[in-house]
C-alpha cells in the first residue's frame, strides 16, 4: 500500500435517517391518523462532512454523545448510504462497531468463527493462518473452541471477538468504542495488534469518547460536533478543541 | 452467505432441545393424532382420513412456522444489521431456505407414515416439489413484506400469530373443501393456501396431476407475491437503519 494514498475521502456528505414520527409507535396510531401523520421523517444525522484518511494512518475521532461519530463509521463500513457529497472508501474494510456482534451462544467456537468471518466477509484469504491466529490470541484451546460460546467468560467473549474482526489483514480497519470492555490485559492485548496491523500499513479509523486513548495510538484526528466535523488535525490540537467543547480545562 | 446463515438457523432451532429434529416431525403428528380423535368420525365421506390429513397438515405447518420465521429475520438480527454491512435480504431468505431444508428432511419420516396408512408411493408424488417451490416463493413473498414492517411496527409479529390459527380454519385442511357450501365458495377461493393446499393433495391424496388452471394460479399466487414481497421491502429499507 503505497503511503500517503487517500484511502477515504469524504466530500459535503449528509446522512439522513428515516425516523418514525413521535407518537407514532404503533400501527394503530398510524392507521387511526388517517394518513395525516406521515409515517417516517427525515432526520439530518451528518451533514457537510469533508474528511480525508491518508494510507498507513490512524486516525482518531472523538466526540461528545450523538454527535455523528457512529454514524461516520457506518458510513465508512458500508451499511448506511450517504443522502448526498461523494464518499470513496479504497479498500476492504473491516469494521468492528461492536465487539463480538453476530456471535451465536448456542454454536462453538469454530463454528462462530466461520459464521462471524462470512457475515464480516472476510471468507476469503487464508483460512488456516486465520485460525490459528483466532486461537493464540483469544487464549483458547482447541477444547474451549470446541465448546459452546455460550459457557465462554466474557473476558473470553470479547478476546474472541476481537480477533475473529482482526484475524485478516484489512486495508482500513474500523474501531469503535470496543475496548472499554475487558480488563487491563485485554485492552494492552488489542493495542499490540493495533499497532502491528498499522506496522503493516493497515489504515486504522478510531472511535472514542477518550482523548488518552487516541493520543496513545493515533496519528491525526478529528473532533465530531452537532453531526459534522468542527476540526482535524494533530492529536493535541483537537484535544484542546474536545476539551473546549466539554468547557475543560487542559 | 445465506447457505450459512440458514444452516446456523437449522442449527440453532433444535440445539439444546432433547429431541432436536424430532419437532419438526412431531408438531404435525400431534396435530393429526388431535384430528384422528376429532374429526375422522366427522368427515366419514372422507377415504382414508389419515393420508388424507397429513397430506395438508405437513404443508400447513411448513407455512405456519416459515412465515414466522422470515418474518421475525430482520428484527432478530438487528444487532448485526447495525454494525456489519450485511445485506439485509441474507436473514430472510436464509430463513426461507432453512424451512425448505426442515421440510424435505421431514418428507422421509413422513412417506414412511403415509405409507403404513396404505398410501402407495407414485411417480408422481415428484410434482410436489414444483409445488413447493411456487409454494415457498408464495410465502417468502408475504413474509418479506411482513418482515419489513415489523421492524416499524412490532405489532405486525403479534398480529400475525393471531391471525395463523384463523387461516389454518378457513383453509380446508382439516376438511374437505366439497364441504364448503357453493355460496361461500368464492371466500374460500379468496384465500390463496386453498389453492396450494388443493394442489398438493391433488398430487398426494388423489395421485392426480394438477389442471393447467392450477398450475396457473399457483405459480401466479408466487409471482404476485414475490414481487408485492421485493416491492414493500425495496420501499420500506431505507428506514431500517434508525427503527431497528
Amino acid at each position: 500500500m503505497e503511503a500517503g494514498r487517500a484511502m477515504i475521502e469524504l466530500k459535503a456528505v449528509q446522512v439522513d435517517y428515516l425516523v418514525q414520527r413521535h407518537g407514532i409507535r404503533s400501527i394503530k396510531a398510524y392507521l387511526t391518523s388517517f394518513g395525516s401523520k406521515r409515517l417516517l421523517e427525515r432526520k439530518r444525522i451528518l451533514h457537510d462532512v469533508d474528511l480525508e484518511i491518508r494510507a498507513g494512518e490512524c486516525f482518531g475521532i472523538i466526540g461528545r454523545n450523538g454527535s455523528g461519530k457512529s454514524t461516520l463509521l457506518r458510513l465508512l463500513a458500508g451499511i448506511v448510504e450517504p443522502t448526498s457529497g461523494s464518499f470513496r472508501v479504497h479498500g476492504h474494510v473491516a469494521p468492528m462497531l461492536a465487539l463480538g456482534v453476530g456471535l451465536e451462544p448456542e454454536l462453538s467456537g469454530w463454528e462462530n468463527v466461520r459464521l462471524c468471518r462470512m457475515l464480516m466477509g472476510h471468507d476469503k484469504g487464508n483460512m488456516d493462518q486465520a485460525n490459528d491466529y483466532v486461537r493464540s490470541f483469544a487464549g483458547l484451546s482447541d477444547a474451549d473452541l470446541e465448546m459452546q460460546t455460550k459457557r465462554y467468560s466474557t473476558g473470553m467473549m470479547a478476546r474472541l471477538g476481537f480477533a475473529i474482526a482482526t484475524a485478516t489483514d484489512p486495508d482500513i480497519l474500523l474501531i469503535d468504542e470496543v475496548l472499554a470492555v475487558g480488563d487491563v490485559a485485554f485492552q494492552q492485548q488489542c493495542y499490540r495488534r493495533i499497532e502491528e496491523l498499522k506496522q503493516r500499513g493497515c489504515t486504522i479509523v478510531f472511535v472514542t469518547h477518550f482523548l488518552s486513548e487516541i493520543q496513545r495510538i493515533c496519528d491525526r484526528a478529528a473532533c465530531m460536533e452537532n453531526g459534522t466535523v468542527v476540526r482535524i488535525g494533530s492529536t493535541h490540537d483537537v484535544g484542546v478543541h474536545y476539551h473546549g467543547l466539554l468547557g475543560i480545562p487542559v | 452467505m445465506v447457505r450459512a446463515v440458514a444452516w446456523r438457523n437449522v442449527r440453532l432451532r433444535y440445539k439444546s432441545s432433547f429431541l432436536g429434529f424430532l419437532w419438526t416431525l412431531l408438531n404435525p403428528l400431534l396435530f393429526l393424532l388431535i384430528f384422528l380423535l376429532i374429526f375422522s368420525e366427522a368427515f366419514p365421506q372422507v377415504e382414508n382420513y389419515p393420508v388424507f390429513a397429513l397430506s395438508g397438515l405437513i404443508f400447513w405447518s411448513f407455512f405456519a412456522t416459515t412465515s414466522a420465521h422470515v418474518m421475525g429475520a430482520l428484527v432478530e438480527n438487528a444487532a448485526v444489521l447495525r454494525s456489519l454491512a450485511v445485506p439485509p435480504l441474507v436473514f430472510p431468505l436464509a430463513q426461507l431456505l432453512a424451512g425448505l431444508f426442515n421440510l424435505f428432511m421431514s418428507f422421509i419420516p413422513f412417506a414412511v407414515i403415509l405409507h403404513l396408512f396404505g398410501r402407495v408411493p407414485h411417480m408422481t408424488d415428484l410434482l410436489v416439489l414444483p409445488i413447493v417451490l411456487c409454494f415457498g416463493a408464495f410465502i417468502l413473498g408475504i413474509s418479506l413484506a411482513l418482515s419489513a414492517l415489523n421492524v416499524y411496527f412490532r405489532d405486525i409479529g403479534l398480529l400475525w400469530n393471531a391471525l395463523l390459527p384463523a387461516f389454518f380454519y378457513i383453509t380446508p385442511i382439516a376438511y374437505p373443501a366439497d364441504l364448503i357450501p357453493e355460496r361461500m365458495r368464492w371466500i374460500a377461493e379468496a384465500n390463496p393456501l386453498y389453492h396450494y393446499i388443493a394442489a398438493f393433495r391433488e398430487v398426494l391424496y388423489y395421485g392426480r396431476i394438477p389442471n393447467v388452471e392450477q398450475w396457473v394460479v399457483i405459480s401466479g399466487l408466487a409471482l404476485l407475491a414475490s414481487l408485492m414481497g421485493w416491492v414493500v421491502y425495496r420501499a420500506l429499507r431505507p428506514g431500517f437503519i434508525a427503527n431497528y
